[in-house]
């Protein structure tokens, strides 16, 4: 599988994946579940929003890597970029989310230190492109 | 020929293109810099607040229920639907808790009138029945106090930030204004409770966090406090190192696997009983201070009292017959033997609302270590959506599941539960076998109402006999005289039956009380016989004669007591009466009352037992009715919350 394909095909899932965790959260608002709602569970809530938010604009971003790769002559996005785009896209909204289902008070659970680190890797990954689509030929 | 060298281009500074977007930005970067400095000017501004009242303005290491916010929004959440957060707020429009528009009121020999005017209510007083000209300049009312069942207002009064009291309360649940010596129980007739400073110098202590009263040398109050109502940081001490610790993630991750508590703040739910209590008695008790110069050093700095701590700094919790502090104790009577005075019965259990830690630290269970106010009390709990804060709230913030049951009890004494009809010689499910209507009766009295005692005891002849205060049994059975009493105590607990007069034997407590009593035992009594499980247990049809002759009551306490509970019986729900109305009124509405209840609702069916005062058609027996009525103890009492 090609690169291109790679992020296209990771870029859908996560989509969906992340899609479907925002239908959750509606869920969970129309029940208005205290677990999730109430002012005391205020982290939860963030950290379950932003686990939502960044998932799906990550895989958006992991979409946009693979038709920029498929449709742009002479683009070649680095191997360890590639990787680092998909596994930042990854680490970062679960981090989020187990951050979530445990929390002290104002603090996440321990999960969220995947979000940092998912992070780093995202923004190396999104560094690599665009050193990448700097070296595209400009005659293109 | 070589040529000369081409001179070496000149290094030039190009202006910025002056584009439209060029523009926009800098007018956007200057822009939001005036906006910055506006803000920051603002926000500097409110913190010095109006001259005319005390203010807000954190000292020492208090930090503000604000700064608490962020890290723990579920216990913000249940503090600020408390009613110890509205303890004491500014005189804003929307958080007085009557209509105040048009307000007129008259007391004693002076009209009030209320008016809005720039946001602020303004009052203005006159002599009784003068022209409305003859009204005085106005003085703004500016700081509230109390939420839940009565409000309190204080107004200006040019003297710096010393505040004077406004003459009536509200009464939250009748929506009714009354004279604020009548939301007491105290002898009848117009008076001041509170003279002007009294907020500053008293009040302020435990209606504030971390307040500093600063009287001045001219007698003018500087006052001021970190923060209106009881905040976050009065249980749980300051927080400012608190904070400055938990900046680094890292601790708040060790900490959050430490089974230890963290040293930079107090959490009274991790305390001993006597410590945690301590935090609570800081406010719910009576104290005494040690000596002036501690007196003074707190009115200037505030307290140095933190929770955690074992003792009160500048104070002690007065207890009149406790083994602590005996030193101070025995200086306190040289200088005041009346120190204790009405605020407790004769055998030292406290008769007053408002001061549970005194009964709680006088309770066996307390002598365990463990018991204190939070075995049954949650302050935080942890469902904090609005309408199960609300309950909570009005629930007098008890544990979840406790209310109305006996696991607050059973938590440790689990023996009981298992033969509870055999414990308490009623039936299980019968109020009878509740553990707070035997162990924690009615006895304590404020705010208009009767309150369980916080001094876990247990029901005895002696205690009504020696101490004059109702006796659980007879809290209920109501219809039984103190014999009757004294026998079944004898029979299933092996009591020892007191001395008892021929009164004690022949007429029922109930009766006997409401009639002969001190007010602050006639109060009880007709607020017993407004209780369900009391009118249940010694029937209802015999408390009508009792409750419209105490309609009449000179104290406007009973008055109150003996009108809610009429309202409680069948034909006289809804019943309007003043209870702050003058003598003649009353006894028109006594009239009124009993002619209502004679002629509307009396069963003539119902037969009156002996011991109830009453003949078989309902009247008074006239002769020990005249009889208990001229023995009535009509000392001079002060029960304040």
């Amino acid at each position: 599988m090609n690169t291109s394909d790679r992020h296209l095909r990771f870029g859908w899932w996560s989509l969906f994946t992340f899609l479907a965790l925002g239908l959750g959260l509606e869920i969970l608002h129309g029940f208005k579940l205290g677990w999730y709602l109430d002012v005391g569970n205020e982290t939860r809530r963030l950290m379950f929003t932003l686990a939502h938010s960044h998932g799906t604009l990550l895989a958006l971003v992991n979409l946009a890597a693979g038709l920029t790769a498929r449709s742009v002559k002479g683009f070649a996005l680095p191997d360890t970029a590639s990787h680092a785009l998909m596994w930042g896209a990854i680490l970062m909204p679960v981090g989020f989310f187990l951050g979530g289902v445990v929390i002290h008070d104002g603090d996440p659970g321990l999960g969220i230190a995947l979000a940092p680190a998912g992070a780093l890797l995202l923004l190396y990954g999104v560094f690599g492109a665009a050193r990448a689509f700097g070296r595209v030929p400009a005659e293109r | 020929m070589d040529s000369p060298p081409p001179n070496p281009p000149s290094l030039r500074l190009r202006p910025l293109p002056a584009t439209g977007l060029g523009r926009a930005a800098l007018g956007l970067l200057l822009g939001g810099a005036l906006l910055t400095v506006g803000l920051l000017v603002q926000a500097g501004g409110a913190k010095i607040g109006p001259a005319n009242r005390p203010v807000e303005e954190p000292a020492a290491d208090y930090v503000t229920s604000e700064t608490c916010r962020s890290c723990h929004p579920g216990n913000y959440a249940s503090w600020h639907a408390s009613f110890h957060r509205t303890m004491t707020q500014a005189a804003e429009p929307a958080n007085f808790a009557a209509p105040m528009d048009g307000l007129e009121l008259s007391h004693g020999d002076r009209d009030y009138r209320v008016a809005l005017q720039d946001g602020k209510y303004l009052v203005r007083s006159k002599p009784a029945g003068a022209a409305a000209s003859a009204y005085g300049p106005p003085k703004a009312i500016v700081l509230l106090t109390g939420s839940h069942h009565l409000q309190v207002l204080w107004t200006e009064t040019g003297e710096s930030r010393t505040l004077d009291q406004f003459p009536f309360a509200y009464v939250i649940a009748e929506k009714q204004w009354a004279p604020m010596e009548q939301t007491f129980l105290t002898a009848p007739g117009p008076q001041q409770l509170y003279d002007k400073g009294y907020w500053n110098n008293g009040c302020i202590t435990c209606h504030t966090t971390n307040a500093r009263s600063r009287p001045g040398p001219d007698g003018r109050y500087d006052s001021k406090a970190s923060e209106f109502g009881i905040s976050c940081e009065a249980c749980h001490s300051g927080g400012r190192e608190h904070i400055a610790a938990n900046r680094s993630p890292l601790r708040r991750l060790a900490q959050q696997w430490s089974e230890k508590p963290d040293p930079t703040i107090a959490n009274p739910a991790r305390m001993d009983g006597p410590t945690s209590t301590l935090a609570c008695g800081q406010c719910h008790s009576i104290s005494a201070f040690r000596d002036a110069a501690k007196t003074q050093a707190m009115a200037r700095d505030g307290t140095q009292f933190r929770p955690g701590m074992k003792d009160i700094p500048e104070r002690w919790i007065a207890q009149p017959h406790g083994r602590d502090h005996p030193a101070e104790r025995a200086a306190l009577l040289q200088e005041n033997p009346h120190f204790f005075g009405d605020s407790f019965w004769p055998d030292g259990m406290i008769r007053v609302t408002g001061r549970e830690a005194n009964g709680t630290m006088a309770s066996p269970c307390f002598q365990g270590g463990k018991f204190s106010c939070l075995s049954c009390h949650d302050l935080h709990p942890e469902k904090t959506d609005p309408a199960s804060l609300a309950t909570w709230k009005t629930e007098h913030q008890m544990k979840p599941g406790l209310v109305g049951s006996d696991q607050a009890c059973l938590q440790c004494h689990q023996k009981f539960q298992l033969r509870l009809s055999a414990h308490t010689h009623h039936a299980a499910e019968s109020e009878g076998s509740r553990c707070a209507n035997c162990h924690m009766p009615h006895t304590t009295y404020g705010l208009l109402r009767a309150l369980r005692s916080h001094q876990i005891s247990s029901p005895t002849a002696r205690e009504t006999v020696e101490s004059g205060r109702p006796n659980a049994c007879n809290l209920c059975h109501l219809d039984q005289p103190l014999a009757w009493t004294a026998g079944k105590l004898n029979e299933w607990y092996s009591q020892a039956v007191p001395r008892l007069e021929a009164d004690d034997r022949d007429l029922a407590l109930g009766a006997k009380l409401i009639l002969q009593g001190d007010a602050g035992q006639r109060a009880l009594i007709a607020w017993a016989m407004g209780w369900a499980p009391a009118q249940k247990a010694s029937g209802a049809e015999w408390l009508y004669p009792f409750l419209t002759f105490e309609l009449n009551d000179p104290y406007a306490a009973v008055r109150f007591a003996a009108w809610k509970s009429l309202q409680t019986l069948p034909g006289f729900s809804g019943y309007a009466f003043n209870y702050t109305s003058g003598d003649a009124t009353q006894k028109e509405a006594l009239s009124t009352a009993y002619r209502k209840w004679w002629f509307e609702v009396r069963k003539e069916s119902t037969p009156h037992r002996a011991p109830t005062l009453l003949l078989p058609n309902g009247m008074f027996r006239q002769e020990i009715f005249d009889r208990l009525l001229d023995r009535r103890d009509n000392r001079k009492l002060l029960l304040a919350e």
